[in-house]
């Protein structure tokens, strides 16, 4: 079978997966981006968000061969970067995580939000998360973590 | 198991679609949640697959001008985020797509697949219906248009015959000069409608020159009825509020609605006919 | 407020893993070989199995069920009862049960086997509610009555009462199901680790799936290993659930000898879990001529399913919580536990407390209205003091500060301006509920049956050692402990190093659920941390133990469930305010404040995000998570279907807590997981039926629910 090319955390990589198979089934299984969460598998809860060609999509509902010559960020690829670790300092410092099951997922939308909007304010932040589910939480912590990234970060978006 | 086409160009993509029959797949949003299955598997679907997320033919907005205002042609693959970022989207439309979806799911899903979807609770289909939308569809003999209402005909069926591709969506200048639009979902993002209400209508002079009215999620299709308006049109406000209780009873004999998981046909009814009375009084004013 | 240093927030220790990615789950984990699970299930709320007809299966693959249990072992799941079968043999009870379980390497070919196997059953006619239960349709399901629990309370002299009574108010509310939604699915792995029998587990209690699996297999609990990975949410639904799922794997995997990994798919996960149990609850109340309560009577019933789980204890809470927060000087309780042919209910985050406490505030109200005073001074007016007798001729052992939380509350909403403006009817809405919590196992449970014991050691190395079986679910243990422990031993937290995952290394400090984790198990590891620094000065290794001690002015009759059913109890007042629409007859909630009396945060910001969380699930329950059954079958299966709050359905909440050391709590800390839920529903439907001016009875209140009334409603509340 053909092979898919695309780019992974920017890292030039192929599959040679069925083209119909599961974007998230490739990269946990075959990659081991396991930061990509299973919660729905119907593309509801935003534990699978990913990153395609720097827009925040649920790889669930996505086939891999939907994705030829994308480029795709992962929550693994992200948190590695400055941005990434600047994210994670604000959802700490805010309390933002409990179960975490969601936050990998909310990380992403946090990285799409910031890169559309480095200063967004308390609805711009509730809106871009708004497909990401979280039930510990009830959010507001979550939005606080945002805040405080988006202030953390400053310059880096 | 499964095939997956990914054609070059649109030409290719139709000589799949006639040869193969193959399922159109654009977004996904849809057709893999509906077939989804479990991890680790293929979605179940007993068809060819053909991508048209990728086509750039499908992927372009072009607006062209005649005298009446801008005319914009959506193309099939056009994401709905591509929508929300063009400054041409009409409100209603805009409005729609706003509250339908989070972002995750804007960033793939399209106009083209929702219609094709053709369930009467989608709402961006309701959009196109008060906007006067039309279907292009490209198939082996050239290519054709039809008005929204007669593409999608009946719950989860459409006009698109089994050689053909819904190439773009035209939607004819907005004149309107108000413009409602109220969803009531399960809850207030990212929800499924229990109903829909999008109305828009031209007021000059103090006259209502236009009017349309397209409600979802209330019959077998997205129900939009041009006599009702009719005797509507070319009235004051203040006369069109005499004609309300009449055009409520019409719109009672074609809202339909069903008792379903979201919602009961009762409050469907209800509130569908509520909302199109706050329309008529309200917001024609 | 007066703080102590405990309370300041620090960093999660979990902040950063999960955050990034790092952390793994119970999916995350690849074994060598590892198979997959799919559970063969019922299709029919009530039949007989006549026949399960499996083909062929190719080699590898394996079909699993009843006759799989080793000799010696049991057919059931050993909860508090053991009438819960790990698979159905002859009798289906409800829809989704557990047959058999289909195990193999690839999941494409699993889901293929699955569709050719044939269950032949012999339909038996289903009794898929309360009413239909009572009625014993199709015949009992449970012992010759269909009730799993009954409890009759009397306090005070409740006939005496209503035979003086110059009036008397009744109101029956309901309540309906719901589903946790832990956004990590059941998943669960079996694996032989140094030839040991272990189950990985999503889980709030990994001695309970020890205590199952061990039961079922006829082995002495020892043999069993349970390892808790990191559990992406509970909230009651992995408390006993994944002992349903935990049985039947260890079966497998016992048979196989391979590591299998069974995760529920989510849909599979909404159809088949239990959920919160549905109640029907009436209130009657007799007043005397100037409208004092002279006494109450309460019948408290709830939904209980197929089978028994934990329906006995929940009861319990419901009917023990059935007066709330009020001194009424007579009552007479009844409350009954029904078997239906549904999925079994179980825990959920207030374990029938919810149920109990929004039909008693909505019945105070409603009696306040019926009698034309203000709801809020007619409630605040029976408020239970310290030594109040409970309901369970107990007492109220602490300081009880309703008051101030109250006018804590009504500073931080603006509460008696927007009341006096917001006119009855007039679309917007604000009001209050008084709730209170009883921290850990009801009665002398955890002298009795839990049996707490947590042990703490220092090592060679000069490491502080804390092991404890509660677990971290999310809501932040597994940093509430070590900061406990280091408060003590005068440590930095993150030097604390905590075993808390695994059987073999823990002693049994008891389930996570029934706010007792910090309560009831961070006040032994206070204390047993307290033993450590007194032997600071001894060379080497160092290992103490410390086990429950019932508080000494607890009483309590198990037997006659007399006496103080809870040791402590955290309070709260929940505001909501709302606006409606007068077209769609929508809500939305424009306003939430609370205030929460813990004893002591051990850590504000965790719970912050416990009492944030809980209000937004509470108000979910009751307005927009709406579980529907329809011949015992759940309607909304899917997560569009069943929909949970996102970030955009409620404003950030306002909250604060009053300061009320507990003498046997770490630092002063009670419970705090629950109390936090519980006022959400009555709250809202309160502010609601002012905003509407109806009368309400029933959550979650959606817009066809408040159609219903309206059309149906002869008179107004206020008539």
């Amino acid at each position: 079978m053909r092979e898919i090319r695309f780019t992974l955390n920017g890292r030039e990589v192929s599959t040679s997966a069925h083209p119909m198979a599961r974007l998230i089934d490739v990269l946990r299984d075959e990659f081991r981006m396991t930061g990509v969460k299973e919660g729905c598998g119907e593309g509801e809860c935003g534990a699978c968000s990913i990153l395609k060609d720097g827009r925040i999509v649920n790889s669930c509902i996505l086939a891999v061969g939907m994705i030829e010559g994308a480029v795709l960020e992962t929550p693994e690829g992200i948190a590695a970067t400055d941005r990434g670790r600047a994210i994670n300092a604000g959802y700490a410092e805010a309390g933002a995580v409990q179960c975490g099951f969601c936050m990998t997922g909310m990380a992403v939308a946090t990285e799409a939000l910031l890169r559309q909007n480095p200063a967004p304010d308390e609805h711009q932040i509730r809106t871009a998360i708004s497909g990401n589910l979280c039930r510990c939480t009830g959010y507001a912590m979550i939005v606080d973590g945002i805040k405080r990234a988006a202030i953390k970060g400053s310059g880096l978006w | 198991m499964v095939t997956f086409h990914r054609p070059v160009d649109l030409a290719e993509a139709l000589q799949v679609r006639a040869e193969t029959g193959a399922i159109p797949l654009a977004g996904g949003t849809d057709l893999l949640v509906r077939h989804r299955n479990w991890a680790g598997t293929l979605p179940r679907i007993d068809k060819p697959v053909v991508y048209v997320g990728h086509l750039q033919e499908l992927r372009r907005i072009d607006i062209s001008g005649n005298g009446s205002g801008p005319q914009m042609t959506i193309g099939a693959s056009v994401t709905y985020s591509e929508l929300l970022d063009h400054p041409t989207t009409p409100q209603l439309l805009r409005d729609s797509i706003i509250e339908l979806a989070a972002p995750g799911l804007r960033n793939v899903a399209t106009l083209a697949g929702n219609i094709c979807n053709a369930s009467p609770a989608a709402d961006a289909a309701c959009a196109l219906y008060a906007l006067d939308a039309e279907v292009e569809l490209a198939g082996p003999s050239g290519r054709r248009r039809l008005p929204i209402a007669e593409f999608i005909t009946g719950p989860g069926r459409t006009a698109l015959n089994n050689d053909e591709l819904v190439t773009a969506i035209h939607l004819p200048p907005d004149n309107s000069t108000v413009k409602f639009y109220k969803k009531v979902g399960t809850r207030r993002a990212n929800a499924l409608s229990k109903l829909s209400l999008c109305a828009c209508a031209r007021i000059v002079d103090r006259t209502v020159t236009e009017i349309g009215i397209a409600v979802g999620a209330v019959a077998p299709t997205i129900v939009r009825d041009r006599d009702i308006e009719h005797h509507l049109q070319n009235t004051a406000p203040e006369q069109l509020a005499l004609r309300i209780p009449q055009t409520l009873q019409q719109y009672a004999e074609l809202i339909r609605p069903i008792d379903d998981q979201r919602s009961t046909a009762e409050y469907r009814k209800h509130t569908a006919l509520a909302l199109i009375e706050q329309f008529l009084t309200h917001e024609l004013r | 407020m007066n703080k102590s240093p405990i309370s300041t927030a620090v960093q999660r220790v979990d902040s950063h893993g999960k955050t990034s990615g790092e952390t793994r789950y119970l999916a995350d984990y690849y074994y060598p070989d590892m198979l997959y699970a799919r559970c063969v299930r019922s299709t029919r709320s009530r039949a007989r199995i006549l026949a399960v007809r499996v083909p062929e299966l190719p080699e590898g693959y394996y079909y699993v069920d009843h006759r799989d249990i080793p000799e010696g072992g049991e057919n059931c799941v050993a909860m508090i009862n053991r009438d819960w079968r790990a698979f159905a043999a002859d009798l289906t009870s409800f829809y989704g049960e557990t047959i058999g379980m289909l195990v193999g390497p690839d999941r494409s070919r699993i889901l293929q086997i699955m569709d050719s196997i044939e269950v032949e059953y012999e339909d038996l006619e289903p009794a898929v509610n309360i009413d239909e239960a009572l009625a014993l349709k199709g015949g009992p399901i449970h012992g010759s009555d269909n009730l799993f629990a009954e409890i009759n309370l009397t306090k005070g002299d409740p006939d005496a009462a209503f035979a003086r009574a110059a009036r008397v108010v009744e109101g029956t509310f309901e309540s309906g199901a719901q589903e946790h939604v832990y956004l990590e699915p059941q998943a669960l792995c079996g694996t032989f680790e140094d030839g040991k029998l272990t189950i990985h587990a999503s889980t709030q209690c990994p001695f309970y799936i020890r205590h199952s699996v061990a039961e079922a297999l006829g082995w002495a609990a020892e043999d069993v290993r349970v390892r808790q990975t990191v559990t992406g949410g509970g909230f009651g639904g992995k408390e006993h659930y994944p002992d349903v799922l935990a049985v039947p794997l260890a079966v497998a995997t016992l048979k196989i000898g391979k590591p299998i990994q069974l995760v529920l798919p989510r849909e599979e996960d909404l159809e088949v879990t239990s959920k919160r149990h549905p109640s029907r609850i009436t209130l009657r109340t007799a007043l005397d001529s100037d409208g004092r309560i002279l006494g109450m009577q309460l019948d408290t019933i709830i939904d209980a399913g197929a089978y028994e789980s934990s329906s006995r204890v929940v009861l319990q809470r419901a009917v023990f919580t059935g007066i709330g927060v009020y001194d009424i000087p007579s009552v007479r309780a009844h409350g009954r536990a029904v078997a239906t042919n549904t999925v079994p209910a179980d825990a959920f985050r207030g374990f029938g407390a919810p149920q109990g406490l929004f039909a008693i505030e909505m019945h105070m109200s409603q009696i306040a209205q019926e009698l034309g005073v203000d709801e809020d001074e007619f409630r605040r007016r029976y408020f239970v003091r310290r030594n109040s007798a409970t309901i369970t001729n107990g007492h109220v052992p602490e300081d009880v500060k309703l008051n101030e939380l109250l006018e804590r509350v009504k500073q931080l909403s603006d509460y008696d301006r927007k009341r006096r403006s917001y006119a009855r009817g007039g679309g917007r809405g604000i009001a209050l509920a008084f709730v209170q919590h009883g921290s850990g196992f009801t009665g002398s449970g955890e002298r009795d049956i839990i049996k707490a014991r947590v042990r703490l050691r220092r090592t060679e190395d000069d490491v502080i050692e804390v092991c404890a079986s509660n677990v971290e679910i999310g809501q932040g243990v597994d940093t509430t402990f070590r900061k406990i422990v280091a408060d003590v031993m005068e440590i930095p937290y993150t030097e604390v190093q905590l075993l808390n995952t695994n059987t073999d290394l823990t002693p049994d400090s008891g389930p996570t659920c029934a706010s007792r984790s910090v309560g009831v198990v961070g006040y032994l590891l206070q204390e047993g941390a307290r033993k450590l620094k007194a032997r600071a000065n001894e060379p080497g290794p160092i290992e103490v133990e410390q086990e429950y001690r019932q508080p000494p002015e607890i009483r309590w009759d198990a037997e006659t469930l007399q006496g103080d059913a809870y040791p402590s109890f955290g309070w709260g007042v929940t505001c909501i305010e709302v606006q409606t629409d007068p077209v769609t007859l929508e809500a939305g909630v424009t306003g939430i404040w609370a205030a929460f009396d813990i004893g002591r945060a051990i850590d504000e910001l965790v719970i912050q995000g416990q009492i944030d969380g809980g209000i937004v699930q509470g108000l979910g329950y009751a307005q927009i998570e709406k579980l529907e059954s329809s011949n015992g079958r759940f309607q909304q299966i899917t997560m569009a279907d069943y929909v949970i709050p996102t970030s955009l359905d409620y404003p950030a909440i306002n909250s604060c807590l009053v300061d009320n050391p507990y003498p046997y709590g770490p630092s002063g800390a009670k419970g705090a997981g629950e109390v936090v839920f519980d006022g959400a529903a009555p709250a809202f439907t309160l502010a609601l039926q002012h905003a509407f001016d109806l009368p309400l009875r029933r959550i979650p209140v959606t817009p066809e629910y408040i159609l219903e009334v309206k059309k149906h409603a002869r008179n107004p509340v206020h008539a």
